[in-house]
C-alpha cells in the first residue's frame, strides 16, 4: 500500500505540473488558466511529489530514491499518453488519483 | 557566442550520437533484457520449471548446505573449485557444481553442476544447455565473438560518447519542462523529435545514472595507469589489498582434511542469526591452502555484494570478511555497481529499471531514425541519396528491427534445437546472430517503408510465436504459469505477447503504397473541391 500511495503522490504532483501548462489546462477544462490558479497547481504539484520523494526514501533509504526515479519515468510517460490522446479522460484519472491517493494514505495510516 | 556555443552543442549531439548509435541501441537493449536475466534462464530450462519456491527458504539453508557438502566430497574431492548455489527469490533450484580440469584455450574451468528440488532435495532431470539470460548479460558488455578486453573498450567508449550526447541533449534541450508532457502526433519529422524529447526526457535520471555507472563499473579499463603505476603487481594487487576477501590462495599439492562445514555455518549464524545466504564457494578443496567463502543477500541495501566471509578451510579459522570495514571509495565502486545492474532491485523496482531501459531504446532508436529522415526530406526530387544516409538507413533497419527479431529466434531456437545437441548453448547463439545478419541483408536489398512494415510484421509473428512454441514444447502455457502464480514464466511470455501487439501496431502505422496514394488522391480532391468553391 505504501508504494501505492508513494506512486500516486508522484503521479498527481506531476498532473498538477501539466495542468500549470496554459495549453494543457485549456485542452482540459476549455478555459483560460489564471495566474492564482497556475501558482495553486504549482505549489500542489511540488508539495506532492517531495512528499513522495520522502516517503520513499523515509520507507527504503537509497533504494526508495531509486523507486522515486521509476515513479517519476512512469508518471510522466502515462500523463504523456493521457494529454497528448486522451485528453477528454484527463478529469476522470484525476479524480481517481486523488481517491486512491487518499484510500492508500488511509491504509497506510490505520496499517 | 550564445547562438554558436548552442550550434555547436547541438552539433556534437548528433554527431557523438550517430557515430555509436546502433553500438548503443545493441548495449542498451542486451542490458534492458539483462534485468531479467535469472527469470530468462528459468524461462530457458524447462526442466526445472516444476520446482516450487520454499515457504521456508532461509530456515532450510543450513540443512541444504550439509546434505550438499559431503556430496561434493564424494564426486569431486581433489577439485579447484566448489559452488553451492542455494534457492533465491528468483531461482527456487538448488544446485552445486565443481570445476572440471581447464582446456586450452579456455578462459574459465567449465562447472559440472548437478541440480536439486530443494523441497525434497532429489535430483531433477538435467536441464538443456543454454546459456539463458546470461547471454544477453555478457552481450551487453563483452559483444560476444570480440576479444573481451576489445570488446569492453569499445563498450566504455560507446558509454563516454552517450553520456557526452547526453550532457549536450540537456543544453540544445530548450523547452526541457515546457514540452514535457507534448507529443505531437502525425507531424513527420516534428512527431519523431517530440518522440525523441519524451524518451530521453521521462527517464532521464536514469539514463544519466546507468550511463555513468557503467562507466564507472569499467573505469579500471580506461584508467589503469594509476593501480599499475602505485602497485607491482598492478590491478590484481590494488583489488586484493581493497579487498582482502578476493585474496585467492594459490593450489597446493599437501593434501589436507576440510573443516566440518558445520562449524563454518555456526560462526556464521553466531555473526548474524537470520543470514540469507545466497552461495558457498571453496577454493583448493582438500588441500591446505582450502578456502571456504560464504556470500549473503543484499537485501535493501544500494550495495552489489552483500556481507562475504572468508574462512580457512582447514581450521575454520575466519580469515577476512566484506561489508564491514569497507574503505569509502570502496563503498562508493560497489554502490555504483549495484546501482547500474539493478540486481538488488525486486519485483517493483526491476520493471522500473526495465521501464526505462525500453525508454533508454526507444531514445537511441528515434535519435538514428530522426537523422536518416530529416536528410531525405531535404533532398531534391532530382536528388539522389548519399552513401552516406543509404548506410545509416541500411544500419537502423538492420539493428532497430533485427535486434528484437534475433532475439524472438533466440527463444524460439531455446524450445526447437533438440536437446542432445552438442554445443547446444553455442547454437542458439548462432541462431541470433543469424537472425540478425539476414536482417541485415534484407536492410542492404531495401530500406523503403515496405521492408520496415514487412520486417514489423515479421517481428509480430516472432513474438507471438514464442508463448505459443512454449505452450507446444513444454508440460506449461500463459495460462497455466497464471493460474500456478509462475510470475517470473508469465512475465516472460507475457512480454513477448505485448511486443508481438505492439510490433502489430507499428505495422498498421506504417503507411503502405496504397494507402500514402489514397490519401494523396483525397487531399488532392479536397484541395480541387476547396478551389472550386
Amino acid at each position: 500500500m505504501m508504494e501505492l500511495l508513494q506512486f500516486s503522490l508522484c503521479f498527481f504532483g506531476f498532473n498538477c505540473f501539466a495542468l500549470a501548462k496554459f495549453n494543457h489546462f485549456r485542452d482540459v477544462f476549455k478555459k483560460k488558466l489564471n495566474e492564482k490558479q497556475r501558482s495553486s497547481f504549482l505549489f500542489s504539484g511540488w508539495i506532492s511529489i517531495l512528499l513522495s520523494l520522502v516517503l520513499c526514501v523515509l520507507s527504503d533509504a537509497g533504494y526508495g530514491a531509486l523507486l522515486f526515479c521509476g515513479y517519476m519515468a512512469l508518471s510522466v510517460l502515462m500523463l504523456m499518453i493521457l494529454y497528448s490522446f486522451t485528453v477528454s479522460w484527463v478529469k476522470h484519472v484525476s479524480v481517481l488519483t486523488m481517491s486512491v491517493l487518499l484510500l492508500s494514505g488511509f491504509s497506510v495510516m490505520i496499517l | 557566442m550564445k547562438e554558436s556555443f548552442f550550434r555547436s552543442m547541438t552539433w556534437l549531439h548528433t554527431w557523438v550520437g550517430l557515430l555509436v548509435c546502433w553500438l548503443l541501441f545493441l548495449i542498451f537493449f542486451a542490458g534492458t533484457i539483462s534485468f531479467f536475466k535469472d527469470e530468462i534462464t528459468i524461462w530457458a530450462k524447462p526442466e526445472t520449471h516444476h520446482v516450487q519456491h520454499q515457504a521456508q527458504r532461509v530456515q532450510s539453508q543450513a540443512e541444504q548446505i550439509n546434505y550438499v557438502f559431503p556430496q561434493l566430497q564424494q564426486q569431486a574431492p581433489n577439485s579447484l573449485s566448489w559452488r553451492i548455489n542455494l534457492p533465491e527469490p528468483r531461482n527456487p533450484v538448488l544446485s552445486y557444481g565443481f570445476a572440471e580440469p581447464k582446456q586450452p584455450g579456455q578462459r574459465r574451468a567449465p562447472f559440472n553442476y548437478t541440480h536439486l528440488d530443494p523441497n525434497t532435495l532429489e535430483q531433477i532431470p538435467e536441464p538443456r544447455e543454454t546459456k539463458g539470460g546470461n547471454f544477453f548479460y555478457r552481450l551487453h558488455f563483452d559483444l560476444h565473438y570480440i576479444d573481451v578486453f576489445t570488446a569492453r573498450i569499445i563498450v566504455c567508449l560507446a558509454s563516454l560518447f552517450m553520456l557526452v550526447a547526453l550532457i549536450t541533449g540537456i543544453v540544445i534541450h530548450k523547452r526541457i519542462f515546457k514540452d514535457m508532457f507534448s507529443f505531437r502526433a502525425n507531424k513527420g519529422s516534428r512527431s519523431w523529435l517530440d518522440a525523441h524529447n519524451v524518451s530521453s526526457v521521462l527517464a532521464l535520471p536514469f539514463h544519466i545514472m546507468i550511463t555513468y555507472t557503467g562507466i564507472i563499473t569499467l573505469i579500471f579499463m580506461l584508467f589503469p595507469y594509476p593501480a599499475e603505476t602505485v602497485y607491482e603487481n598492478g590491478l590484481r594487487q590494488m583489488f586484493d589489498e581493497a579487498l582482502p576477501i578476493n585474496k585467492r590462495a594459490k593450489p597446493s599439492e599437501e593434501q589436507r582434511p576440510m573443516v566440518a562445514i558445520k562449524d563454518v555455518l555456526d560462526q556464521i549464524y553466531t555473526k548474524s542469526p537470520n543470514a540469507d545466504i545466497s552461495y558457498v564457494f571453496v577454493r583448493n578443496a582438500n588441500t591446505a591452502t582450502s578456502q571456504i567463502v560464504v556470500y549473503l543477500a543484499t537485501g535493501k541495501e544500494v550495495v552489489d555484494n552483500g556481507p562475504r566471509y572468508l574462512f580457512n578451510g582447514v581450521t575454520g579459522e575466519l580469515e577476512a570478511s566484506s561489508g564491514e570495514d569497507w574503505s569509502a571509495s570502496a563503498q562508493f565502486y560497489d554502490s555504483m555497481t549495484a546501482l547500474h545492474s539493478g540486481r538488488l532491485a525486486e519485483p517493483l523496482l526491476r520493471w522500473l529499471y526495465f521501464f526505462c531501459g525500453v525508454a533508454g531504446c526507444a531514445m537511441i532508436a528515434t535519435g538514428c531514425i530522426m537523422w536518416a529522415k530529416r536528410l531525405r526530406e531535404r533532398l531534391k526530387a532530382d536528388q539522389k541519396p548519399s552513401f552516406g544516409l543509404k548506410l545509416v538507413e541500411t544500419l537502423n533497419l538492420a539493428t532497430l528491427m533485427g535486434l528484437p527479431l534475433a532475439t524472438s529466434a533466440f527463444f524460439i531456437a531455446n524450445r526447437l534445437l533438440p536437446i542432445e545437441l552438442a554445443g547446444r548453448a553455442d547454437k542458439e547463439i548462432f541462431v541470433f546472430f543469424l537472425t540478425w545478419l539476414a536482417m541485415l541483408i534484407v536492410a542492404v536489398i531495401g530500406r523503403e517503408k515496405r521492408h520496415w512494415r514487412y520486417s514489423a510484421w515479421l517481428n509480430a509473428a516472432a513474438c507471438l510465436l514464442v508463448p505459443v512454441v512454449n505452450a507446444l514444447t513444454t508440460d506449461g502455457n500463459w495460462i497455466t504459469y497464471l493460474l500456478t502464480q509462475q510470475w517470473a514464466l508469465f512475465g516472460i511470455d507475457s512480454a513477448f505477447i505485448c511486443a508481438g501487439l505492439l510490433f502489430l501496431l507499428q505495422s498498421k502505422k506504417i503507411p503502405s503504397h496504397k494507402t500514402a496514394t489514397n490519401k494523396a488522391k483525397l487531399n488532392k480532391n479536397k484541395l480541387l473541391k476547396e478551389q472550386q468553391g
